[in-house]
C-alpha cells in the first residue's frame, strides 16, 4: 500500500461528517480541541469587553457610566469567565487537541466523552452569557460568598444562573479531566515509557488530577448553596446551625488549587518551548517534575489564605502561611531551570519567545507581590484593596495568557500548516506587555493609597483619580493589542501561504504529523526510544507514513489505536474507538435540561431529565463491545495484542478509577463540611438528633459490603463458569436493600429546613440513595448484556468496571451510616 | 520588602538577559543542574522565604490581642488593666458600636476610642460578611454571621480617623464607610461619663 | 499505577497530615485544651507537638522504605522521582507544622 493509498484510506475512517453537520457528531479530538479553543477565545473577548466597562467606569472619578448594580455584575462576570469560561476551557482544549499527537497515538481515551464535555462547556457558557445579555447575571462577586447571595439578601435569579451554569461547565471539566489522566498513562506511542514523556504530558497529568480532586469542592458548595436558596437547606445561615465560613473553605479549596491548575498547563508550554528556542534540552527533566508533583500538592494547603481576615487563630494561620511561602521554592526551582535552560543552549528571539520574556518579567513580579501578601500583617492590609487584584491579573496574565499566546504563535504553523505572512504578532506583543504593565502597575500603587476591589466610583479628594485614568488608558491599549493578536491568527489560519513540516526543528512527535494534522495523526504509531523522539530521527515522519509503525494496516473499517503498560510503555491492549455520533451533544441537551429545570424551578422536568441522562448512559455503553470473542489482534511489527473489552483493566475501568477518585473528593468534603459544621458552626448541637438503629446500621451496612462481595463472586463466576448471572442476581439484590435503607433513614430525618444537622444528614442520605442506585442500574445492565451474549470469560472488561462501583457504594455507605447514626449513638 | 523584591526581579531579568547575550561554550546538564536548580532553585529561595516567614509570623504575634487564656496566656502580646474593649456590629449597610465602658451608649457609624491605648474590638453582624479596617490603626478582620472576632487597634495620636468596610457586601458597598475619633484622656472620661459630644 | 502512587505517596501524607494537624488545631481551641496544664506546658502544645513528630516519623518512614530493595522502583526514573517526591514531603512536613512549636495556641488576629 503507498502512502497516499494508506492516507485516503484511513480518511475514510477517521474522519468527521463534511461541513458544519460535522460539528455536531464529531469526536475527533483535533476537531474538538479546535472548537474548546475557539469557544474559549470567544468567552476570552466577553471577559475582555466586561473588563474594558469596569475601566471605563473607574477612569474618572464620580462617573456615572454604570450604577452599583451593573458594576457588580460587571465584575463578577469578568472573573467569573475568565476563571471558569476561559482558562480552564484553553487548557482542556489545549491538551485535547496536542496530546494524542505528542504522545503518538491516535486519539484520546474517550472520543465520546470528549465531546459531550465540550457540549457541557458550550451551553452551561450560554446560560451565562443569556443571564448577561438580560442584565440578570450573577453580582455577588466572583467568589459568591454566602449570606450576600443567600436567598435573604440575594432573592432573584442571578446568583443561580452562576451556581447552575458554573457546575454544568464543571461536568466538562472532570470529563476533560478523566480523559487525560487514562489517555496520558494508557494512550501513548510504544517505547514511551514515563521518562520519555513529553513534559507538556506531565504538566497536563499533574492539572488533569488536580481537577480531579480541586473541584468537587466547589461542587459541592454550589450544590449546597442551591439546595439553601431553593430549598431553604440552611447551610450557610448562622441562626439554624448553619455557617458562611463553610463556604469559604469549600471554595477556597477548589479556588486556590484553581490557580494553578491555571498556571501548571502554562508552565508546560514554557518547559516545551524554550528548549525548542534555545536549540537544546530541556535542563533538569526530572527536577521539574517533581515541582510540578510537588506545586499539585503544596497548593492544596494554602486554601486558608485567602481567608486570613476571618478571625481564624493565629497558629492556624501561620500553617498557611508557610505553606504559602513554600510553594514558592518549587516555582523558582522551575523558573530557574527554564533560564538555564537558555543559557545551556543558544536562545533565539523568535515571537513565541517574546511572550516567554513577557511571562518571565510579569510572572516574577506576581510571585513576589504573592509571597508579600503571604506574609500575614501585609495581608491584614492589602486584602480586598485594588493590590490584590492586581497582584492576582500579574499571576494569572503572566502566568497564563503570556504562556498561551506564546503557545498561539508556536503551535499555529502546526494547526494550520502555513507560514507567518505579516509581522503584526511583534506590535502586538508590545502594546500587549506596556498596556500590561501601565493597568496593573498603576492598581498596586493606588491599592496601596486605600482603593478597596469593587467599589464602582470613588471622590475626587482621594487623588486616585489620574493613577486610576493612566490604568484605564493603558488597558485599553492593551485591548488593542489583544485585538490585533486576533487579526495576525485570523489572517495566518486564512490567508497566509503554506509552509513546511516542523518550522521549529522540534523533538516533540506531534511536528511528526502532517500539518495541518489528518484526523488519524499517524498513519502507523512509531516505536519512541527518547524523549525527543523526533529530534535525532528526521526520517521518523515519513516512514511513519508508509506505514513502518504500528498499526499500519488499516484491515477494517475501524479507529484502532493501542495502549501501554504505564511505567514502562510496552504496548498491552487495542483499542476499538467508536465512530462519529450525535450522542453527546444529545446527552449533554438533556443534562442541561436537567440544570435548566433547577434554574428555572421547573421541578416536575428534573427527575424526567435524570431519566433521560441516564437512559442515554446506557445506550451510550450499549453500543460498544461485541458478541464474539475476538482473541488476538495482530498491532504490526511483530506484535499481537487482545482487544481493551477482552481484559480486567480496560480504559472504562481506568476512567471509572479517576472518576472515583473526583467523587470520593466530593464525599471527603460533604463530611468536612459535617465535621466543621458541628465543631465550628454557631447554633450546634441541633435540638434533637436522628434516632439511631443498629438495625438500620447493620443492614445497610451488610447489604453494601455483601453487593461488593456478591459482584467478586460474579467475577470468579464468569472466569470460571462463564456464569456470572447468579452473583449479579445477588448483587442487584443487595443493592436494592441498600438503597431501601437509605430511603427509609431519609425518612427518618428531621425536617431539612429546619437545621443545617437535618439539611447535612438529607445531603449525606441522599448522595448514598443515588450512588446504590447507580450501582443497582449498572447492575441490571450488566445481566441484560450477560444475557444477550456481550459478555464471555473473555469479554470480561464491564464486569470489572461494575466491580468498582459496587466497591465504592460499600465504603461510602458505610460511612454514610457511621455519620448519621454515631452522633445519636454518642449523645 | 519592596527593596528586596525589587532586587530579586532584577537578578531574575538579568540572568534571563544574559543568556541570549552570552557567547561561550555551552553548559553541561549536570553542572546546569547544580547551579541553576540546586543552587539558584533550592538554596537561594528557601534561605530568602524562611526568613520572610518567620518575619511575618513573629510580627504577626506582636500585633495580637490579649487572648489565650489559661498557661499559655501573654506569649509575646500585650495584656494589662488598660485594654478598652468596644464592640462593631455591621450590617447593610451602617456600623452600630457599643462599649464595655459605657453598657447604656450607642453610636451609628461613629467609633470613640481613647487616644494611646490599645483598643479590643469584638466585631460582628446581623446579616452578610463585612469587613472591619481603619486602615492607619490596624489591618482588617471580618464580620462574619454567628462569629465574634476581636481586633486589637491602637491610636498613637487624638484624631480623627477613617474607617471601611473591606469585604464586597452588596449595592451599597462603596459609601459603606464609618468614622473612628480617638480622645485624649480627659475627653475620654467624658465620654465614658456620658457628656454629650 | 504502583507508579503513580510511589511518586505521590510522600506528599500525600503531608496533605493529609497537615490537615490533620490543622483540624486537631481548631478541635484544641474549641475545646480549651490550651488551658490544661501537662508536663509543664499545655494539653494543646503536646498533643500538637506530636502530631507534628508523628508526621515527621511518617515521612521518614517513607524514605526508608523507597530506598529498601523491596520497595525500590523498577526504573531509574520513578525511583528518582519518588525519592524526590519524598524529600518534598519531610520538607513541608518541617517547614509548614513548624508553628505548632512557637505561636501562641487560639490567639485571634489583628
Amino acid at each position: 500500500m503507498t502512502a497516499l493509498r494508506r492516507h485516503r484510506k484511513l480518511s475514510a475512517i477517521w474522519s468527521s461528517e463534511p461541513g458544519f453537520r460535522g460539528w455536531f457528531s464529531s469526536v475527533n479530538h483535533s476537531d474538538l480541541g479546535r472548537m474548546f479553543l475557539v469557544t474559549a477565545f470567544f468567552f476570552f473577548l466577553v471577559g475582555g469587553v466586561l473588563a474594558m466597562l469596569i475601566r471605563a467606569q473607574l477612569a474618572t472619578p464620580h462617573s456615572a457610566f454604570a450604577d452599583a448594580g451593573a458594576f457588580a455584575q460587571f465584575f463578577t462576570m469578568h472573573g467569573t469567565i475568565m476563571m471558569f469560561l476561559f482558562a480552564i476551557p484553553t487548557f482542556e482544549g489545549l491538551a485535547i487537541y496536542l496530546l494524542p499527537k505528542m504522545l503518538g497515538t491516535r486519539d484520546l481515551a474517550f472520543p465520546r466523552l470528549t465531546a459531550y464535555g465540550y457540549w457541557c462547556y458550550a451551553f452551561g457558557g450560554s446560560m451565562l452569557l443569556v443571564a448577561l445579555v438580560f442584565g440578570i447575571a450573577p453580582d455577588g462577586g466572583w467568589f459568591m460568598y454566602p449570606p450576600l447571595t443567600g436567598p435573604l439578601h440575594s432573592p432573584g435569579i442571578n446568583t443561580d444562573f452562576w451556581l447552575i451554569g458554573i457546575t454544568f461547565v464543571e461536568i466538562s471539566a472532570i470529563c476533560a479531566a478523566v480523559e487525560l489522566c487514562v489517555s496520558i498513562l494508557k494512550y501513548r506511542a510504544p517505547g514511551m515509557s514515563l521518562d520519555k514523556m513529553p513534559i507538556f504530558a506531565w504538566y497536563a497529568l499533574v492539572t488533569a488530577l488536580m481537577i480531579l480532586t480541586g473541584f468537587p469542592p466547589l461542587i459541592l458548595g454550589s450544590v449546597l448553596l442551591e439546595l439553601e436558596r431553593a430549598f431553604g437547606l440552611p447551610f450557610f445561615q448562622a441562626d439554624l446551625g448553619g455557617d458562611s465560613l463553610l463556604w469559604q473553605h469549600l471554595f477556597w479549596l477548589f479556588g486556590h488549587p484553581e490557580v494553578y491548575i491555571i498556571f501548571l498547563p502554562a508552565a508546560g508550554v514554557i518547559s516545551t518551548i524554550i528548549p525548542v528556542m534555545a536549540r537544546t534540552t530541556l535542563l533538569g527533566y526530572g527536577w521539574i517534575v517533581a515541582s510540578a508533583v510537588a506545586l499539585a500538592f503544596l497548593s492544596f494547603g494554602l486554601w486558608v489564605h485567602h481567608m486570613f481576615t476571618t478571625g481564624i487563630p493565629l497558629m492556624g494561620l501561620a500553617f498557611f502561611s508557610a505553606a504559602s511561602t513554600l510553594v514558592a521554592v518549587p516555582t523558582g526551582v522551575q523558573v530557574f531551570a527554564w533560564i538555564g535552560t537558555l543559557w545551556k543552549g543558544r536562545p533565539e528571539m523568535h515571537l513565541p519567545m517574546l511572550h516567554i520574556f513577557g511571562f518571565f518579567f510579569t510572572f516574577v513580579i506576581g510571585g513576589l507581590t504573592g509571597v508579600m501578601v503571604a506574609v500575614v500583617p501585609f495581608d491584614w492590609q492589602a486584602h480586598d484593596t485594588a493590590f490584590i487584584t492586581a497582584h492576582l491579573h500579574y499571576v494569572l496574565f503572566g502566568g497564563f495568557v503570556f504562556p498561551i499566546l506564546a503557545g498561539i504563535y508556536y503551535w499555529l504553523p502546526l494547526v494550520s500548516g502555513r507560514k507567518r505572512f505579516f509581522r503584526l504578532g511583534e506590535v502586538a506583543f508590545a502594546l500587549i506587555f506596556l498596556g500590561f504593565h501601565g493597568t496593573f502597575l498603576a492598581m498596586h500603587w493606588v491599592g496601596l493609597m486605600g482603593q478597596r476591589r469593587r467599589i464602582e466610583t470613588y471622590d475626587a479628594e482621594t487623588g486616585w483619580g489620574a493613577i486610576n485614568l493612566i490604568s484605564s488608558i493603558s488597558s485599553f491599549i492593551m485591548a488593542i493589542g489583544l485585538a490585533m493578536v486576533l487579526i495576525d491568527v485570523l489572517i495566518h489560519a486564512f490567508v497566509a501561504v503554506r509552509g513546511g513540516r516542523n518550522p521549529w526543528k522540534a523533538g516533540t512527535l506531534e511536528w511528526a504529523s502532517m500539518s495541518p494534522p489528518p484526523a488519524y495523526n499517524f498513519a502507523s504509531l512509531p516505536h519512541v526510544t527518547s524523549r525527543d523522539a523526533f529530534h535525532g530521527d528526521p526520517g521518523l515522519a515519513n516512514r511513519l507514513a508508509k506505514g513502518e509503525g504500528y498499526l499500519g494496516d488499516p484491515q477494517s473499517a475501524r479507529r484502532e489505536t493501542l495502549t501501554v503498560d504505564i511505567a514502562t510503555g510496552d504496548p498491552d491492549f487495542m483499542v476499538i474507538y467508536p465512530g462519529n455520533t450525535r450522542l453527546p451533544i444529545l446527552m449533554a441537551a438533556v443534562t442541561g435540561l436537567f440544570f435548566l429545570s433547577i434554574l428555572i424551578k421547573l421541578y416536575w422536568l428534573t427527575p424526567l431529565a435524570l431519566a433521560g441522562v441516564a437512559a442515554l448512559a446506557l445506550v451510550w455503553v450499549w453500543r460498544l463491545g461485541a458478541r464474539t470473542d475476538a482473541g488476538p489482534q495482530d498491532a504490526g511489527r511483530g506484535v499481537t495484542l487482545a482487544l481493551a473489552g477482552e481484559t480486567e483493566k480496560s480504559p472504562g475501568w481506568w476512567g471509572s478509577v479517576f472518576l472515583l477518585v473526583a467523587n470520593a473528593t466530593f464525599f471527603g468534603s460533604l463530611l468536612f463540611g459535617y465535621a466543621f459544621l458541628w465543631t465550628v458552626a454557631p447554633g450546634w448541637p441541633p435540638q434533637d438528633w436522628l434516632a439511631p438503629s443498629l438495625v438500620e446500621l447493620g443492614i445497610g451496612g451488610a447489604a453494601a459490603l455483601t453487593s461488593a462481595l456478591a459482584m467478586r463472586l460474579a467475577i470468579r463466576g464468569n472466569r470460571h463458569r462463564a456464569r456470572p448471572l447468579p452473583g449479579l442476581a445477588f448483587a442487584l439484590t443487595a443493592t436494592l436493600v441498600t438503597a431501601v435503607t437509605f430511603a427509609m433513614l431519609l425518612s427518618r430525618v428531621p425536617p431539612p429546613d429546619g437545621h443545617a444537622y437535618a439539611a447535612t444528614l438529607f445531603v449525606l442520605g441522599s448522595y448514598a440513595l443515588c450512588h446504590a442506585l447507580i450501582a443497582g442500574l449498572m447492575l441490571a445492565f450488566a445481566i441484560a448484556r450477560a444475557r444477550r451474549g456481550y459478555t464471555s470469560p473473555a469479554r470480561q472488561a464491564e464486569f470489572h468496571i461494575v466491580s468498582l462501583w459496587t466497591d465504592y457504594l460499600a465504603v461510602i455507605a458505610t460511612l454514610s451510616l457511621l455519620a448519621a447514626h454515631l452522633p445519636g449513638f454518642l449523645a | 520588602m519592596l527593596a528586596g523584591a525589587a532586587a530579586i526581579l532584577a537578578l531574575v531579568l538579568g540572568l534571563l538577559l544574559a543568556a541570549f547575550r552570552r557567547r561561550g561554550t555551552a553548559s553541561d546538564e549536570a553542572a546546569g543542574v547544580k547551579v541553576w536548580i540546586i543552587g539558584l532553585g533550592f538554596v537561594f529561595s528557601m534561605s530568602v522565604l524562611a526568613a520572610l516567614t518567620v518575619y511575618g509570623l513573629f510580627a504577626g504575634q506582636r500585633l495580637m490581642p490579649g487572648a489565650g487564656a489559661g498557661v499559655e496566656a501573654g506569649v509575646g502580646t500585650r495584656v494589662g488593666a488598660d485594654v478598652v474593649s468596644v464592640s462593631a456590629e455591621a450590617r447593610q449597610w451602617s456600623w452600630r458600636f457599643a462599649y464595655d465602658d459605657r453598657p447604656d451608649h450607642i453610636t451609628d457609624d461613629v467609633l470613640h476610642i481613647p487616644a494611646g491605648r490599645p483598643v479590643d474590638v469584638a466585631i460582628t453582624t446581623t446579616d452578610v460578611v463585612h469587613s472591619f479596617w481603619v486602615p492607619r490603626l490596624a489591618g482588617k478582620l471580618d464580620a462574619i454571621p454567628g462569629h465574634v472576632n476581636t481586633l486589637r487597634i491602637e491610636a498613637d495620636t487624638p484624631g480623627t480617623y477613617q474607617g471601611l468596610t473591606a469585604e464586597y457586601n452588596g449595592p451599597g458597598y462603596r459609601a459603606h464607610v464609618f468614622t473612628v475619633e480617638a480622645h485624649d484622656a480627659q475627653s475620654w472620661d467624658a465620654f465614658v461619663a456620658g457628656d454629650r459630644q | 499505577m504502583k507508579d503513580v502512587l510511589r511518586i505521590l505517596l510522600a506528599p500525600l501524607l503531608w496533605l493529609a497530615s497537615f490537615s490533620a494537624t490543622y483540624g486537631l488545631h481548631g478541635i484544641g481551641c474549641a475545646l480549651g485544651w490550651p488551658e490544661i496544664a501537662l508536663w509543664g506546658a499545655s494539653v494543646f502544645r503536646v498533643a500538637l507537638l506530636t502530631a507534628w513528630l508523628v508526621a515527621i516519623l511518617i515521612q521518614v518512614a517513607i524514605l526508608i522504605v523507597l530506598h529498601s530493595d523491596r520497595f525500590r522502583a523498577a526504573s531509574a526514573f520513578t525511583q528518582w522521582a519518588s525519592l524526590a517526591t519524598a524529600w518534598v514531603g519531610l520538607v513541608a512536613v518541617l517547614w509548614t507544622v513548624y508553628p505548632v512549636a512557637v505561636i501562641t495556641a487560639c490567639g485571634g488576629n489583628g
